[in-house]
């Protein structure tokens, strides 16, 4: 966005505001002092100065706003090219955060032009990546086209076509009569027959998700610690992933993936061994003065990547409780869209199967969202020796320190035992053997732009499902995303099949010495697909659309932006619940 | 004639209310939230409480009755403030502006997806019929006139493994031989989709200049243009006229081949019926030829049943669509009930079905009319 003063009254508010403020200086930034904000033009194109921009705009951190649960203080732009994130408290998952989909940088006119949301926005993206949207058949498919004035290296096949189709079996066949070139989620079984296909090739795709069997410490046998530890070790763990799962999944050794960094500190999950499992059983039930156990084995029939055959892992479940510890568990296959609510009230009573896949690969999107202090009731009543080290570990930025902290969490939660971390379930892709560059991606990413199909000159794709939008920062669902990745671009970016953040949009972003501020400088002459120039009042009101439920343009989709939330934890002016 | 057709069209308002009730009721039985739905594995109850109040789904489903966490919650205290303001009133009041609201899933408005949506199953139905009645014909009148014959007993046991092989079955041999095992042959066929990767139809209104045309007009010229064969003929594109009839091969056999099988046997049997009827005996002793007797007497006279089940089938062929599209990825409408059923997408689930009932009392109607053209002593009042 090249700002255009006067052009539009909300952005003009907020500048003017911004300038005032500006004038006055910050009140509560905990930033190091700036210059005034209206700083000289770094851009070739406008004579004008350039209008920075501060939010909330007057000034004032949000983090001294009482009750204030987001992580993000203040943005502002200092110039053009620079914008800067004042946050409440250190983050180390920052530049990981900021690499989600879901904060890919708008055009900030654009975005106004649309209002912010519905079907123009929605339905006509408008990003800086390296396709752009040719069209959008509604049912069938999305035809992508190189983007010619991208920044970075154009996509090695100048269309790609994603299309969708709920079955695997026929996600495969048309893969194997060459219809596709590429398809996500192969069924299980077909792993084996696509690799002894030589037309095809298969990737494995690593598992930033983890299967466990959840128990309410409020309820019933769960509230003693030692039968809790007796399911923990009394469940023959590799026996489920051998038989049900696919190839590229791992019995878990514990909550979050080893795949992310500092995912596996601390002690691995008990061994399997029956004789320790009853001794256990046998003393936690001598304590609770019962003789037998009688449960129900909650679940919903829904496949995920971490749980593929639901029902089948319940029943083999079912069965070793039995055979190893003498436990009837009943199967119980629950509403599945109640289910997800019913287990995070904690109104399960027996044990439950539930999963969870990561949105950024960070330790804090896994320990924190299940065992944090702000986790759901699922595993009812939380323990300070967990909560304390994991508030500590998502506030330090050393790696070292974190590692520590999260030794701690994750011994104390295999002491404590809310649950039991059956596997990292692993899904793939596969590919037709000619296109060069297939990958995996871990989260569920793919890059088509760093794909060449043979010969041909476009790409075709089958996944799962069908978008529901395209303004990727008001949906969840994995299908959007990953088209949004062909698209949009956020400030960093995931690297290509992995989980490292490097530089998308911004060539850099440091920290100041705490952690506190971080700024981050954009790279020169990109683009928005419209024509526009990114700059950094574009990186800013992105932000802000999200961050403020009280702005203007937070309309989106649906006007929840829920990824915000998980990401940076609170909004500004939320609505009252 | 005239008063017939009034008459039936009267009639079925009535159906029609009571479709929109029971669909809507229905709708909103099915266990689950549409907010979860929606959101996935992370909604939580703020977000839900938003997405019910920006979707009107807090409001009373009826008078009195609301649906909170999924369930089912009946609140006499708040009869009198709800009998205008809830779900159903306001949703009949749009139903009957002609606006079916807009999907929870995608935001667009159901009409747009109708218009989207509808043109395939009604191109895939068409051309499942079309192959069900010819070959179901031409095999049952083969049959009864070869009765007890090799090609009697082949004809009926084909006939037999159609009616008892379900879509889904057929459907994925179907596909995988034509696609997989055919691969590279002539004789290759797509096991998905409408057209190949990548081919974008021109939208009719387009081709002929009406961009600005808007209204019913435009959306009658869009549905008509969504019908690709139609398309594609009426622009003499031939090309893209042999890629829908690949494309339509499969999932056309597929979905006919029950049809085929019931057509057949009726057919079979009315014939049987007719042929050993005097005026059959009287024509062959005339000297008429064998194909004349009956092809022009026999067949004409058999053909009522067969046009009853032919009309039955049609929506029979609704409910296969389901199944089909599903199978062979056609963005239909059956499809699209079934993403919608497990999305929640009420809107959805109640434009479509509604659509669907319209298209069955105005086949009904159809085939009540036809009775009178293949039988006159058939007179409609």
């Amino acid at each position: 966005m090249i700002r255009r003063p006067g052009r539009s009254p909300v952005l003009a508010f907020i500048a003017t505001a911004a300038i005032i403020v500006a004038a006055c200086g910050p009140a509560a930034s905990t930033a190091p002092s700036q210059e005034p904000s209206t700083a000289p033009p770094s851009e070739a194109p406008s004579a004008e100065p350039y209008e920075t921009m501060t939010y909330p705009a007057d000034g004032n951190s949000a983090c001294a706003i009482p009750d204030y649960q987001g992580q993000i203080g203040l943005i502002r732009t200092l110039d053009a090219r620079t914008v800067e994130f004042n946050l409440c408290k250190p983050d180390a998952a920052f530049l990981s955060k900021i690499a989600f989909s879901s904060l890919a940088i708008q055009d900030a006119d654009y975005l106004e032009a649309t209002g912010g949301g519905g079907e123009a926005l929605v339905r006509n993206p408008n990003g800086t990546g390296p396709y752009k949207l040719k069209s959008w058949t509604s049912g069938s498919d999305i035809v992508l086209e190189a983007n010619p004035d991208y920044w970075g290296p154009q996509p090695k096949t100048p269309t790609a076509i994603i299309r969708w189709s709920a079955e695997a079996a026929q996600r495969l066949v048309e893969l194997t009569s060459g219809n596709v070139d590429g398809i996500d989620n192969p069924g299980a079984d077909d792993f084996e027959a696509i690799k002894a296909n030589p037309e095809l090739q298969l990737f494995p795709r690593t598992a930033l998700n983890v299967f466990y069997l959840g128990m309410n410490n409020t309820k019933t046998y769960w509230k003693n610690e030692k039968i809790r530890q007796a399911i923990a070790i009394g469940i023959d763990r590799q026996r489920i992933v051998d038989t049900f799962y696919p190839p590229g999944s791992s019995v878990a050794s514990h909550f979050t993936p080893c795949d992310i960094p500092g995912g596996c500190t601390g002690d691995e999950w008990y061994e399997f061994d029956v004789t320790r499992a009853k001794a256990l059983l046998a003393e936690g039930m001598a304590e609770e003065g019962i003789t037998s156990i009688e449960t129900k084995l909650h679940l919903r029939d829904v496949v995920r990547g971490y749980l593929p055959t639901p029902v089948d892992v319940a029943t083999d479940i079912q069965d070793q409780l039995k055979t190893n510890l003498g436990i009837t568990a009943t199967i119980d296959v629950q509403d599945p869209t109640t289910y997800l609510a019913t287990a995070g009230r904690g109104e399960l009573d027996g044990i439950f199967l539930l999963g969870w896949g990561a949105d950024y690969p960070d330790v804090t999107n896994f320990l924190d969202v299940f065992f944090g202090v702000g986790a759901d009731k699922g595993f009812g009543d939380k323990w300070d020796d967990i909560t304390d080290p994991l508030a500590e570990g998502g506030a330090v930025a050393d790696q070292a320190a974190r590692d520590a902290l999260y030794t701690t969490a994750n011994n104390n939660i295999k002491q404590h035992v809310p649950m039991v971390p059956i596997a990292h379930g692993g899904s793939g892709t596969a590919y037709r053997a000619d296109v060069e560059g297939a990958h995996s991606s871990a989260l569920g990413n793919e890059g088509l732009f760093a794909m060449k199909a043979g010969d041909r000159d476009q790409i075709v794709w089958l996944q799962n499902g069908e978008p529901g939008g395209l303004y990727c920062a008001d949906v969840t669902d994995g299908e959007s995303l990953r088209v949004c990745e062909q698209i949009a671009e956020a400030l960093y970016s995931y690297e290509i099949g992995g989980t490292a953040a490097e530089p998308g949009l911004a060539e850099k972003c440091e920290a100041n010495a705490d952690s506190t501020v971080w700024t981050c400088t954009l790279r020169e002459g990109v683009t928005f697909h419209d024509g526009a120039t990114l700059d950094a009042n574009d990186v800013l009101v992105t932000y802000a659309v999200q961050w403020d439920a009280a702005h203007p343009l937070h309309v989106g989709q649906e006007g929840l932006f829920e990824y915000w939330s998980y990401l940076f934890a609170g909004y500004l002016n939320p609505p009252a619940s | 004639m005239t008063r017939f057709i009034i008459r039936r069209l009267i009639l079925s308002i009535p159906v029609l209310i009571g479709i929109v009730f029971v669909v809507f009721a229905l709708a909103r039985i099915i266990p689950g939230d549409p907010c979860i739905a929606a959101l996935g594995e992370r909604a939580n109850e703020r977000s839900c409480a938003e997405y019910a109040a920006s979707h009107g789904l807090d409001k009373a489903i009826i008078p009195g009755i609301f649906r909170v966490d999924g369930q089912i919650e009946i609140r006499p205290a708040e009869f009198p403030a709800t009998l205008v303001d809830n779900q159903f009133v306001l949703y009949v009041q749009g139903v009957a502006a002609g606006d079916f609201g807009r999907s929870l899933k995608f935001g667009l408005p159901v009409t747009d997806l109708l218009m989207q949506r509808l043109p395939a199953t009604v191109e895939l139905t068409l051309y499942a019929l079309t192959f069900a009645i010819i070959a179901g014909i031409s095999l049952g009148i083969i049959s009864a006139y070869r009765r007890n014959s090799i090609a009697d007993v082949f004809t009926m046991l084909i006939a037999n493994i159609g009616v008892s092989t379900p879509v889904f079955v057929l459907g994925l041999v179907l596909a995988y031989f034509f696609a997989v095992t055919l691969n590279g042959t002539p004789f290759e066929l797509p096991p998905s989709a409408r057209l190949p990767a990548g081919v974008v139809v021109p939208a009719l209104a387009t081709v002929w200049g009406l961009e600005g045309l808007q209204g019913p007009p435009r959306a009658i010229i869009d549905f008509l243009s969504n019908i690709f064969t139609f398309n594609a003929l009426v622009r003499a594109d031939w090309g893209l006229l042999g890629d829908v009839i690949r494309h339509m091969i499969l999932p056309a056999l597929a979905l006919g081949t029950i049809p085929l099988a019931i057509i057949a046997r009726m057919t079979r049997s009315s014939l049987l019926e007719e042929l050993g009827l005097d005026y059959v005996r009287t024509a062959r002793a005339k000297g008429l030829r064998d194909r004349t007797v009956v092809l022009r007497h026999a067949f004409r006279n058999a053909l009522l049943p067969v046009v009853t089940v032919i009309g039955l089938q049609l929506g029979g062929l609704f409910g296969g669509a389901v199944l089909t599209e599903t199978i062979f990825n056609l963005a239909g409408v059956g499809r699209a009930v079934t993403e919608a059923i497990g999305s929640r997408d009420y809107a959805v689930i109640q434009g479509f079905t509604l659509v669907i009932a319209i298209g069955f009392v105005l086949i009904n109607l159809l085939v009540d009319l036809s009775y009178a053209f293949l039988d006159p002593r058939v007179r409609l009042r």
